[in-house]
């Protein structure tokens, strides 16, 4: 055996050394976790959804950063330079919603683990500083800075280094109000039930973004430019009352610097620069205090917290049958079993706020939605249809991971006496009968919104969202059990489904519109509008033979994928 | 009478790795059997393959006479599981879960009731009605699946771990349920790594190492192969050794060597350790 080194023998100090050793550790964990990933069953497939999602990300980091870069050049170069705060507030928002629907850093790795290694307190605040740094709303809102620095300098060359370090304190500011943000609402979200009202006031938040959208947005608000004129006034008023209050706020502070750099007032430009850093100081000591506590090793989790009540003397109830006894023979339409997954699966539906939300959700945006377009274009026929392809595209993707939120259950279909095409079709039924509720919900709101669709567009219409729904559920049926993916309950933000079976299932909606529209275009040309509902009914009926051929064969395809079903449903969280 | 469990021949590869090589079973109903080995051996491959979790590379295995592969409803519908995952669903609380459980196995909507009520109720999870599964400790969800594998009233039990993460007092329920099951003509297959309880419990053992059975018989026919092995007869009489009892901890060390997992036992190696 070979002797252990000498320095790293517990009487030693700890050295410098031994602490860089710890950093290139966690760092080489971190890389090797990323590469193993694409290294497991479906790896390739997660590798190819990246290769395609990335150029969006790119596209989402390019476009905003060009934007703001070009705007800053204008409001500089027309000596507008107090607007550069709109870019600043803009910044800080857009980085806050990318936050909440990118995620956060740690999804793949708890970083909380560290804490039973010999880390230094300080060390650790580092680290787990760190983890946060490469998320895509930090390399995003850092793009955007530059951006705006990039913009003025050009503009204004002499302005390079007072832009420079203005933006970089805010930039800095910026994301580390996002880390103490994110790392105290995981404290708060470590019970289930702060989990649920969190979830509860990101869709608030989500729908008040999308009514004020439609209400201002002047795309949405054609004919009433007397009305938005009126409610921007009055927001602008609010601003301005406000604006005091603002002004002390790191993106009006920053403006204020560049404003005394432009002016070559020093000393307030060093004041403002100043207090913007001492916001981020305040801002990383705020996380450092969370990250103080989580070193002391707190345990937050419901199951640490689960502590037997004590046991209440009950009467021993009468001895159930012991012999067995079959369910009685009942003419259903649905077999017992399938009655039994249905009902199992509407107590997961309504447990689940968040996917309870994502469904409700297209609803309440088609109601603003159909509302503001219904008063532009009357009424049209193409109302309808929008509005339930709207609906549609937040209930295709569910059907590409039905097993995800049941992790290490899943394995009881395959231990019981079940077929598993009952399975699947009870977690299809479910997803048909959302989609049947949302249409008789969106028939409602444009007949009440704007005038009752013909019946024609009803009906061809609804063989086209069966079409789809019966297509996506096919394949999404195989992409669950071949390509699942393991829903983390203890992160607000999630992903669904697998990148790849994302792809698949928008590729799928998408291609189907792209048929339909064509289809339509067709009928428009020849007036022969009628025949679509023919057309779309062949549509719809070999889309039900591609279904009952898939269900017919799942049970098979259950069998040959159950292992990569259970390697990632009952891997450890 | 056939055999509660029958495997023969049953093999599992992972690419170029046996995990489970020509295994061969027989467990007569009314067997308490315990099933052992060191880490890796190959235990919860073969638990998986005898319950339909996973498909063997090649072999047989019947179930009460039944083949399980032809007629896996039948099979499926006289044995109870408690898998390493659980298999619990976190989203029900437990009476749903119970009665979720009860109805997939036939079960009438009355008989599912009164077993489920009757079952939290003796595993000390009735005052927990509101709770979601999620919320429960390691021990009370390890209580809560074998109440799940058995509310059917299974001819034949598999059970990997039961005891893992289950205290002293939750334990000893379960010993006792179990062993009432067995009194009345169930047949349980169980692997643990708590020998005492599988010594206390279990009338036969098989044990496998390296994917192969290595030992299969009653313990007290282990213990006499291993005792024979230890200390030969001297002039015919048993030696003072021999007369001593060997716990099975003892018996499995024996059969399956100190060097079975490759880790080395010289503690001169590991000096430094304080």
């Amino acid at each position: 055996m070979a002797q252990l080194d000498p320095e790293l023998a517990p009487n030693n100090a700890w050295t410098a050394d031994q602490t860089r050793a710890q950093f290139y550790a966690i760092a080489c964990l971190r890389w090797r976790m990323l590469v193993n990933g694409f290294r497991r069953k479906g790896g390739t497939g997660e590798l190819i959804g990246r290769i395609i999602v990335y150029p969006v990300l790119a596209g989402m980091a390019f476009g905003p950063s060009i934007g703001a870069g070009i705007a800053a050049f204008y409001f500089t170069f027309s000596g507008h330079l107090d607007h550069i705060a709109w870019l600043l507030w803009g910044t800080f928002a857009f980085c806050q919603l990318l936050n909440i629907n990118l995620g956060q850093p740690g999804s793949t790795f708890d970083p909380t683990q560290l804490i039973r290694f010999p880390l230094r307190l300080r060390n650790y605040v580092l680290i787990r500083l760190c983890f946060g740094l490469l998320t895509p709303a930090n390399v995003i809102g850092s793009m955007i800075a530059f951006a705006i620095a990039l913009g003025i300098v050009i503009a204004e060359p002499h302005l390079w280094l007072y832009a420079a370090i203005a933006l970089l304190l805010f930039n800095k500011a910026n994301i580390l109000f996002s880390r103490m943000v994110f790392a105290w609402v995981d404290r708060w979200l470590s019970t289930r039930h702060a989990r649920e009202v969190f979830t509860g006031l990101i869709f608030a938040f989500s729908i008040g973004i999308q009514y004020l959208n439609f209400t201002f947005n002047p795309a949405y608000n054609h004919g009433h430019n007397h009305d938005i004129s009126r409610r921007v006034s009055f927001i602008l008023s609010i601003y301005h009352r406000i604006h005091p209050l603002l002004a002390w706020l790191p993106p009006e502070l920053t403006t204020s610097s560049l404003l005394s750099a432009a002016r070559s007032a020093f000393v307030p430009y060093l004041l403002s620069s100043v207090a913007v850093a001492l916001y981020a100081t305040v801002f990383f000591a705020t996380f450092a205090l969370r990250m103080a506590t989580e070193f002391r090793g707190e345990n937050l989790s419901d199951a640490a917290n689960a502590v037997s009540a004590p046991r209440t003397a009950k009467t021993r109830l009468a001895a159930a049958s012991t012999a067995f006894r079959p369910s009685p023979v009942r003419r259903t339409l649905l077999s017992p079993t399938v009655s039994t997954l249905l009902a199992k699966e509407f107590l997961y539906l309504r447990r689940n706020l968040g996917l309870f939300m994502g469904l409700v959700m297209p609803v309440v945006l088609v109601f603003f939605f159909a509302t503001r377009l219904a008063v532009r274009s009357g009424g049209a026929s193409w109302l309808f249809p929008a509005a339930l392809a709207y609906s549609l595209m937040g209930i295709i993707p569910f059907s590409f991971n039905s097993f995800g939120l049941e992790g290490a259950g899943s394995q009881f279909y395959f231990f019981a006496p079940l077929r598993l095409r009952d399975v699947v079709l009870a977690k299809n039924l479910v997803n048909i009968l959302i989609a049947v509720l949302e249409i008789f919900v969106v028939l409602a709101i444009i007949s009440y919104v704007a005038a009752p669709p013909p019946l024609w567009v009803v009906a061809a219409t609804l063989l086209w969202v069966l079409t789809t729904l019966l297509v996506a559920l096919t394949f999404g049926n195989r992409r669950s059990l071949s390509a699942p993916k393991k829903i983390d309950l203890t992160r607000a933000t999630r992903k669904q489904t697998t990148g790849l079976s994302a792809l698949i299932a928008v590729g799928i909606f998408l291609g189907s519109m792209a048929i339909a529209s064509l289809l339509a275009v067709a009928a428009f040309f020849t007036h022969l509008l009628w025949a679509l509902v023919p057309v779309f009914a062949l549509l719809a009926a070999a889309a039900a033979l591609l279904y009952g051929r898939g269900l017919h064969s799942i049970d098979r395809y259950a069998l040959d994928h159950r292992e990569q079903l259970f390697a990632e449903l009952c891997k450890a969280s | 009478m056939p055999p509660a469990i029958a495997a023969s021949a049953l093999t599992r590869t992972f690419g170029d790795f046996t995990a489970v090589d020509h295994v061969d079973l027989a467990v007569e109903p009314g067997q308490f059997f315990g099933f052992l080995g060191p880490n890796g051996a190959g235990k919860s491959t073969t638990i998986k393959m005898l319950t339909g979790l996973l498909t063997p590379t090649s072999g047989s295995i019947q179930i009460l006479g039944e083949d399980l592969f032809a007629n896996p409803l039948e099979v499926k519908r006289s044995i109870g599981v408690v898998p390493e995952g659980m298999a619990l669903f976190g989203k029900l609380t437990a009476n749903e879960y119970l009665n979720f459980v009860g109805r997939m196995y036939g079960l009438d909507k009355q008989t599912t009731e009164l077993r489920s009520a009757e079952l939290l109720d003796f595993m000390g999870l009735a005052n927990e009605s509101r709770k979601l599964i999620a919320d429960y400790s390691h021990g009370m969800g390890k209580k809560l699946a074998l109440a799940a594998a058995v509310i059917h009233g299974p001819k034949v039990l598999f059970l990997d771990e039961p005891f893992e993460g289950v205290d002293a007092i939750a334990a000893n329920t379960l010993k006792t349920m179990l062993q009432s099951m067995i009194a009345r003509g169930a047949t349980i297959f169980l692997t643990s790594h708590v020998l005492e309880i599988v010594e206390r419990l279990c009338s036969h053992i098989a044990i496998i190492q390296r994917g192969r059975i290595v030992a299969h018989g009653s313990l007290d026919e282990l213990r006499a192969g291993v005792q024979a092995r230890l200390t030969p007869a001297v002039n015919g009489q048993p030696s003072p050794e021999a007369r001593t009892r060997l716990t099975l901890e003892e018996i499995f060390l024996n059969v399956v060597g100190s060097d079975s997992t490759g880790a080395s036992h010289h503690e001169q190696e590991l000096s430094w350790l304080s």
